[in-house]
């Protein structure tokens, strides 16, 4: 439910667009903080988790409206730096398909790269007090830690947007005005005002809109936190017994990093 | 999200919107964006909405899954719309908005491969995001492929019942552990193959040019034809309101249009 599944022309233009500039400020850092040799190296790696993702937000659970995201597992596979490139192209790809708008992909990509980046902190911060042993509770934790915060700052968002398109909008959202008339002559079809003479009925209180639609989100939100936990919290349990230089280091890990257990690996 | 079928339709498809260049299908994708986004009015965004769906039936698209795909969003939406406590015009425009817009989405990759989607974008791209919008694509496939020949091993061994959703559970999240394994060394194993073929940090896609040039040239005049009624309906929107149901009618006309040459070139094929 933290996905802004706002869709296209709904929030205000200075929002869309500082969403873009502020998304465009972190991925160039981001790019940048990383030589360009390692970065080289990564590319496949960030395709790889991004695809992950994909594959999981392509299955929605219908009653509550969630989808897994597995941002947490990819924000912990890849760090906290490279998660941000990764979510950009996770959220294009997701637009392309219709999931979220597309002028929202600024905004969007600021959630799930927010929820990747801070996932991976958490969950090392969790993993340091709690011990390697604990490494799926720990990212079970930080899951459910980093949805709260992503899910309160897509409430933000929302609030920052102001009430929903109605107080912006005209003509036809008014049910009061919404008519139908011939242009061509008002013989062929006359003129014709639905509710004409009823009065307007008084528009809701934008703060009870905002109480109302965060109340909404936290609600199945936190339905989708748990299983979104429960299944990150598994996929890293499994990931730190087969292969656990993945869940310490990141993606970022150099090639000679090498745990106990792990000596097979590739990567 | 059947990424398969998406991928063959675009691949596969002989429409003329096929034969569009990807440049002019992007082109009149940003139109009819535009003419969404800007839309205020319920009864125009149902307008386009039908010459979408008429487009979708003309070109013979997948229908079903063109039209699942987009109203995937408008579930959403609906929630969105709920939770800001939107009345029901409004609520129906939020939903239609989602939609139609989705709908352009569907269109465009139902009409056009994946790398040649991003071909002219990755021109204004940084060459890392290019790059990784590619191998996702590449990857997605084989991770999608990949996840389902691990949930069928495991329902062959009884591993996903439904009587112990507990061990179904755990199971699916060990098979997704072993896909994201397998994810991982997938990366290694594409970034030995680019080194070796002397990858220098830019994936080039070279842009398909379009079979006629018509083709492009009426997928960009058909999104103007919509698009600019759509914002005149928006600049003038207290003046052109009651006449709002005249671009409805027409995206109705579309659709009927749309179906007729379906039908027609759907017996023509057979």
């Amino acid at each position: 439910m933290s996905h802004l599944h706002v869709p296209d022309g709904v929030l205000p233009w200075w929002l869309v667009i500082a969403g873009w500039l502020v998304t465009a400020a972190i991925v160039g850092v981001c790019i940048r903080v990383v030589s360009a040799d390692d970065m080289r190296r990564r590319i496949p790696l960030i395709g790889a988790v991004a695809a992950l993702m994909l594959v999981g937000m392509s299955s929605e659970i219908v009653p509550i409206a969630y989808h897994i995201n597995l941002t947490v597992v990819g924000g912990i596979l890849i760090g906290p730096v490279l998660a941000w490139p990764a979510a950009l192209v996770v959220v294009t790809i997701l637009a392309l398909l219709g999931h979220g708008g597309v002028t929202v992909i600024g905004l969007n990509t600021l959630v799930i790269g927010a929820e990747m980046a801070l996932g991976a902190w958490l969950f090392r911060a969790l993993r340091r007090a709690l011990g390697p042993r604990r490494s799926g509770w720990s990212a079970a934790l930080a899951t459910v830690a980093t949805l709260a915060l992503t899910t309160s700052m897509l409430v933000g968002i929302v609030a920052l947007g102001g009430a929903p398109a109605a107080s912006r909008e005209s003509g036809a959202f008014d049910p009061a005005t919404l008519r139908f008339e011939n242009p061509f002559g008002k013989w062929v079809l006359g003129s014709e005002t639905l509710n004409a003479g009823e009065p307007t009925p008084p528009a809701e209180d934008p703060a009870m809109s905002l109480t109302r639609f965060a109340l909404m989100v936290y609600t199945l939100g936190s339905i989708g936190w748990v299983i979104e936990a429960a299944v990150t919290g598994g996929i890293i349990s499994f990931i730190a017994g087969v292969r656990p230089s993945l869940v310490e280091a990141g993606g970022l890990a150099e090639d000679g990093h090498r745990s106990v257990g792990d000596e097979g690996s590739h990567v | 999200m059947d990424i398969g079928r998406i991928d063959s339709s675009a691949v596969q498809g002989r429409s003329w919107l096929h034969g569009a260049a990807p440049a002019a299908k992007l082109t009149a994708f940003a139109l009819l964006l535009a003419a969404v986004v800007v839309s205020s009015n319920v009864i125009v965004v149902a307008g386009i909405i039908l010459a979408l769906a008429g487009l979708v039936l003309a070109c013979r698209l997948p229908a079903r899954l063109a039209f699942g795909l987009a109203a995937y969003p408008g579930l959403f939406a609906a929630l969105y719309a709920f939770g800001l406590g939107a009345g029901p015009l409004v609520g129906a425009l939020v939903v239609g908005k989602a939609v139609a817009a989705a709908l352009c989405g569907v269109v465009l990759v139902l009409s056009t491969p994946y790398p040649q989607i991003f071909a002219p974008i990755q021109r204004f791209l940084p060459a890392v995001i290019g790059d990784v919008l590619l191998i996702t694509y590449r990857s997605l496939f084989l991770l999608l492929e990949r996840f389902g020949h691990v949930l069928t091993a495991a329902r062959l061994r009884a591993g996903v019942v439904g009587h112990n959703p507990v061990r179904s559970a755990k199971l699916v999240t060990r098979s997704l552990g072993g896909v994201l394994l397998y994810s991982i060394d997938l990366s290694q194993r594409t970034y030995d193959v680019m080194h070796l073929r002397g990858y220098d940090g830019r994936l080039a896609v070279s842009p398909a040019p379009a079979k006629h040039r018509w083709q492009s040239a009426s997928a960009v005049a058909g999104a103007l034809v919509v698009a600019v009624p759509a914002i005149g309906w928006r600049v003038g929107a207290a003046a052109l309101a009651p006449y709002a149901w005249l671009p409805a009618a027409a995206g109705l006309l579309a659709f009927v249009a749309g179906t007729a040459i379906g039908i027609t070139r759907s017996k023509g094929m057979q």
